[in-house]
């Protein structure tokens, strides 16, 4: 039953890549960016305090990782931006691909304290693959 | 194009940094107050970053204006939010992304078709190509 709930998740983050970046056209990508984490903000308030009623804490961790939100910004901007250049799957399949490629060196070199795993072969068909992919997707 | 193959690429990057940092901001304040952080910081930020674009002169309007069902977007997101949060720990990491990425792609294309019309041959065997790559990768290279 989650593996439904969980296809329907990636099919909302689609839709919703796709409504911003229509929005955007009237309200500008920091406009897009505003709408969703404001209303996005209220939604799980109301989810914390109504439906789990837990207390809303926001304090007391160390300062850097606040930068949470600048990266909330730059990917909505960014993902509505390139939704309206290139389509959203073709954009999905580029940012999977660089998720891939930079958790694939975070492992490799143990970057950021994360447990060292080296680069396995098996694993280049698989690179190939993708980027037999990408060219396609550079030519159509 | 390449252009935007680059950004959507560092996209991509910019996703995998900014869930490490959610996932120690979870581990300091609980799960759903770390996640409500980005949010609030988020909301401040791009508030403060349309301001300045604008030159301190927002065409509020534009918001009222715009199509009322492109708002929806945020509530998608929230709900494909909890809903990831409650089953990732139910489920395989491996058959969770590719339930995620097959959902994305679906209505992706869906979108391509029906709204951009943009949509050829051509791309979507570029898109499967990437997409069983992926999978297969992530298969590969989790050992369970």
């Amino acid at each position: 039953m989650y593996a439904l709930y969980v296809l329907i998740a990636g099919m909302l983050q689609s839709a919703m890549g796709s409504f911003n970046s229509m929005l955007s056209e009237n309200i500008g990508l920091f406009g897009v960016s505003l709408v969703v984490h404001l209303s996005g903000g209220i939604l799980l308030i109301l989810f914390i305090t109504l439906i789990l009623r837990q207390k809303i804490n926001l304090r007391g961790m160390p300062w850097y990782l606040y930068s949470a939100g600048f990266f909330g910004v730059v990917i909505v901007s960014v993902t509505s931006f390139c939704i309206s250049h290139l389509g959203a799957a073709v954009t999905t399949c580029f940012s999977v691909t660089g998720q891939l490629l930079i958790s694939s060196v975070i492992d490799h070199f143990g970057l950021f304290h994360v447990p060292k795993a080296k680069f396995e072969t098996k694993r280049i068909p698989a690179i190939l693959l993708i980027l037999t992919g990408i060219i396609i997707l550079n030519l159509a | 194009m390449l252009l935007f193959m680059l950004l959507a690429l560092l996209l991509g990057c910019a996703s995998v940094t900014s869930n490490m940092i959610n996932f120690r901001a979870t581990k300091a304040l609980g799960t759903w107050n770390g996640t409500l952080v980005n949010y609030v910081v988020a909301s401040i930020l791009a508030f403060l970053l349309l301001n300045l674009t604008n030159h301190f002169h927002v065409d509020w309007n534009a918001f009222v204006k715009a199509p009322p069902y492109l708002y929806l977007g945020g509530v998608f997101g929230v709900i494909a939010l909890v809903i990831l949060m409650v089953s990732l720990n139910k489920m395989k990491v491996f058959q969770c992304t590719t339930l995620i990425l097959v959902g994305q792609l679906t209505v992706g294309i869906l979108f391509d078709i029906l709204v951009y019309r943009n949509f050829t041959l051509l791309k979507l065997i570029g898109i499967l190509f990437v997409a069983v790559g992926i999978i297969l990768d992530k298969k590969l290279s989790t050992n369970d």
